[in-house]
């Protein structure tokens, strides 16, 4: 059969990327875009923040697609962030090299706690990264010389002096975002994420195929602890203030609501999560009361209504529209 | 050491391990028996804290009807959440426990709608202290001691020697055998989520009673109750009932020699050896 | 003819129930080893101390003329080692196409930054053919697009075998391949297994079915509690009078 049009002659899946790209393309453009459009900085500075934990909950999703739900991510944000906001105000380091220390040192933690942490599966997993997460937040907490215990750190210098004003920190935030998600999707679509789901799909078939799945395990988690300290040090350095609260049981559970909400399947799962969830409240201004409660009833109608996620409805929702349909996959 | 030290210590310990048995072991049952973690837990022994308020505060009531029109009041609200949230979502792990978080901060935060956060004081009828031969015992924390034991006899009674007690515990042995036996699982779960937030509930009254009462109470008792059945077993009431014991006086002992911190750091790292070496508890199954 | 595998008195012990008892055989490079014996014999148990899924309390495997004994999965899968499992093992919500290709690749792994720097990476045509090429000896070319979890049980078991013959092993280890099979399955299966051994692969089949392993195997081991009972050709054991007794003895006898 002839080609009757460029766009018809492309195969579905090239068809597909192609459309991908086109959106990923409008999406950057408007990202760039519209902070110059507004005078009200509480839009950017709501921004700035979904960027940043977009950041975690993108790197909280290599553990889930692994199968291995850890309850301490926010305890290795805390890491992260510390290091770097230690390293910046009482060592006088300047912003890189402490942000790189931000990603080495919850890596090297991982690295050290991953073999023993990663043996357990399943509700034990969960488990065990609950306790050690407590653990870590009880250290921020006393350990007073060094952390500044319950009052936190404060007087952490911005990156530069230029990303010193809320929009300019949201264009900072925007490519270090787009980097770390951009890396995480890289490993995702490559053999590495082939293996991921295959150990989340069967373990013990994985191992039998030959995948070192335990050393493939460490090696997942010290890359997502690692993304996730980096956006401790970014936020440090975007709030100038850091205090263990914001690294306790909570936070952990919000990245792994993110996933859940937004889907656990894609990437895109908790990129939408991080998106809708962490600007839910400031929506929700209307209702200051019943922001909390209407957030919890959000949750719970997702799981029974939607439980693939946010992504599940986008998803049947573009098959209804003609230019989601064909390509299929 | 001296006695003199050792009995207050004790008595603390074992007040603590009353109040942390009672809402663990709603926690493990729900385990147990419907595979869900409940992160709402906290917020069932916090409703009971209202209630306690509610009825002997507010109505009036003498206490002794007071406190224990608590249990099944708490229980139909579980009930109520166990048809809307649980049901739907069994035998998934994941979802049921994500919906149980959102209907943790959903009760919390409705009871500051409702309530106010500001912090509470549920009067005590019982204020004396009992001497006896020397030592000096606050009566209201004998009354908690003496309450939990009581439901916590009941509660052993109840599973042991009715019908419905022997139900749950085939399903909880195994689900499959039991509705092969022709058990209503969907009742025995019914039945285990109402007496599960009933303790909960009484639980949380003595807490509220003795510490104080406020909508975001519910997350001590949640970690209490997670940390309990990790060192027993998850899903294991023996092992919830030891679990409490010893996580009560060690933290009493803890306590007064090194401080809460230093309590809670050992009681975290207590936890993580525990589950390297020995994941399913003290008294729990290993999972095939 | 070389041996492939040795196994030497190796042992293993679950609490109190002595699960492997000196078991001590070996296969031969290009031959179909079966070991057969009674539900509980530990037949599964030995097909896991062989490939590396548990660690033998005493004893010594060989495979290839190098002492194996405790290394992990994995590195004996690169040795060329492969194992199968009794219960269906596959990637239920992936293409079978795609479960193949998951038993391929997993040997050429590139490491991390090679894999993220090639990203998403198609097949070389010769990859293509060597998978195509296996789904049509295994009769599995027409599902080849169809998710696992929908076809046919003996199907599943069949792709279950593809994923292990997809690393390329020079010996396979096939626990009950046939079990819960019907007769037509079976006699595929064992087709299957015939082609890939005449393609120069070793097999060990374990089985309780002594009608099943006597038509594919030269040789067969009869598995009593965890000890070897006896070796020799399928009709010189079946008349072994300790074989006759070890499965009369026993209530379930071998279907």
């Amino acid at each position: 059969m002839q080609p009757v049009s460029v766009s018809m002659a492309l195969p579905g899946q090239a068809r597909q990327r192609v459309l991908r790209w086109v959106l990923i393309g409008i999406l950057a453009a408007a990202l760039l875009i519209w902070p110059l459009f507004t005078h009200d900085l509480f839009y950017t500075h709501i921004a700035t923040l979904v960027l940043l934990y977009c950041i975690g909950a993108a790197s909280l999703h290599l553990l889930v697609r692994l199968g291995q739900l850890s309850l301490c991510h926010a305890a290795f944000m805390g890491i992260g962030g510390y290091t770097s906001a230690l390293l910046t105000t009482r060592l006088g380091w300047p912003f890189l090299p402490a942000f790189v220390a931000s990603a080495i040192v919850p890596g090297v933690v991982a690295l050290a706690l991953g073999p023993i942490l990663l043996r357990l599966r399943g509700v034990y997993f969960v488990m065990i990264t609950y306790s050690f997460g407590e653990l870590v937040r009880l250290l921020f907490n006393e350990w007073q010389s060094l952390t500044g215990g319950a009052d936190g750190i404060f007087h952490i210098p911005p990156p530069h002096p230029f990303f010193a004003t809320s929009r300019e920190y949201y264009y900072f935030a925007l490519v270090m975002a787009a980097l770390c998600v951009g890396f995480t999707g890289r490993i995702l679509s490559s053999q590495t994420g082939r293996f991921i789901d295959s150990i989340r799909e069967s373990e013990r078939l994985a191992q039998s195929s030959g995948v070192p799945v335990l050393r493939f395990k460490v090696m997942v988690f010290v890359l997502s602890c690692g993304l996730v300290g980096m956006q401790g040090s970014l936020m440090a350095h975007y709030i100038h203030y850091l205090s263990p609260g914001a690294f306790g049981f909570s936070e952990s559970l919000n990245f792994l609501v993110f996933n859940v909400i937004g889907g656990m399947q894609t990437l895109a799962g908790p990129i939408i999560g991080a998106v809708f969830l962490v600007s839910l409240p400031e929506v929700l201004r209307g209702w200051v009361e019943l922001q909390r409660v209407i957030y919890g009833v959000i949750l719970i109608v997702v799981m029974l209504y939607a439980p693939g996620g946010l992504v599940m409805i986008g998803r049947r929702t573009l098959e209804l529209l003609p230019i989601g349909r064909g390509g299929g996959s | 050491m001296s006695i003199n030290l050792l009995v207050p210590i004790v008595f603390n310990g074992l007040s603590l391990s009353a109040i942390y048995v009672l809402v663990a072991l709603g926690f493990t049952l729900v385990f147990g028996i419907m595979r869900v973690i409940n992160f709402a837990h906290g917020e069932f022994a916090m409703m009971g804290g209202f209630a306690l308020l509610f009825f002997y505060s507010q109505l009036g009531l003498p206490y002794w009807l007071a406190l224990p029109l608590v249990a099944p009041t708490v229980g139909l609200f579980g009930l109520v959440a166990e048809r809307l949230v649980f049901r739907p979502l069994y035998a998934q792990e994941l979802p049921s426990m994500i919906a149980g978080l959102g209907l943790s901060v959903a009760l919390a935060d409705g009871a500051v709608v409702l309530f106010d956060v500001h912090q509470r004081n549920i009067p005590s009828p019982f204020d004396d202290i009992l001497t006896i031969s020397g030592f000096t015992f606050p009566e209201d924390r004998v009354v908690v001691m003496v309450v939990a034991v009581a439901a916590l006899i009941a509660f052993w009674l109840f599973v042991q020697y009715t019908a419905i007690g022997l139900a749950l515990r085939t399903v909880a042995q195994d689900r499959e055998m039991a509705e092969a036996q022709g058990i209503d699982t969907s009742a025995t779960y019914r039945i285990t989520f109402f007496l599960a937030t009933g303790l909960a509930g009484l639980g949380g009254a003595l807490f509220a009673q003795i510490y104080a009462l406020s909508p975001y109470m519910g997350l001590v008792p949640l970690v209490k109750a997670f940390t309990i059945v990790i060192i027993g077993g998850l899903g294991s009431v023996p092992g919830a009932a030891l679990g409490g014991v010893l996580l009560g006086m060690s933290e009493s002992f803890l306590n007064t020699f090194y401080g809460a911190s230093m309590a809670q750091f050992a009681s975290f790292g207590a936890i993580i050896l525990l589950l390297i070496l020995r994941p399913w508890g003290l008294l729990g199954r290993p999972e095939v | 003819m070389s041996e492939l595998l040795q196994v030497q008195d190796i042992q293993k012990r679950f609490g109190a129930l002595q699960a492997i008892e000196l078991l001590r055989f070996s296969l031969n490079e290009g031959e179909i080893l079966g070991i057969i014996g009674p539900n509980g014999a530990g037949k599964t148990t030995a097909i896991n101390l062989i490939s590396g899924m548990m660690r033998p309390d005493n004893g010594r495997v060989f495979f290839a003329e190098e002492d194996v004994t405790g290394m992990s999965p994995h590195v004996l899968v690169n040795r060329g080692l492969v194992r199968t499992f009794q219960a269906t093992t596959v990637y239920q919500d992936q293409t079978v196409r795609e479960n193949v290709l998951r038993g391929a690749y997993a040997k050429a792994y590139p490491g991390l930054l090679k894999s993220l720097w090639r990203g998403a990476q198609g097949l070389s045509p010769a990859e293509e053919t060597f998978i195509d090429d296996l789904l049509a000896q295994l009769g599995l070319a027409e599902m080849a697009p169809l998710t696992a979890r929908n076809l046919p049980y003996g199907h599943q078991k069949v792709l279950g075998l593809a994923i292990a013959l997809a690393a390329q092993p020079r010996l396979m280890m096939l626990d009950e391949p046939a079990a819960g099979l019907a007769h037509d399955e079976v006699v595929h299966l064992e087709g299957v297994i015939r082609r890939a051994n005449a393609s120069g692969i070793s097999m060990l089949v374990v089985d309780h079915n002594m009608r099943f392993i006597s038509t594919l195997c030269q040789r067969v081991v009869v598995l009593h509690h965890g000890a070897e009972l006896a070796t020799g050709t399928p009709r010189e054991v079946t008349r072994d009078q300790r074989v006759i007794e070890a499965y009369l003895g026993t209530p379930h006898e071998p279907a």
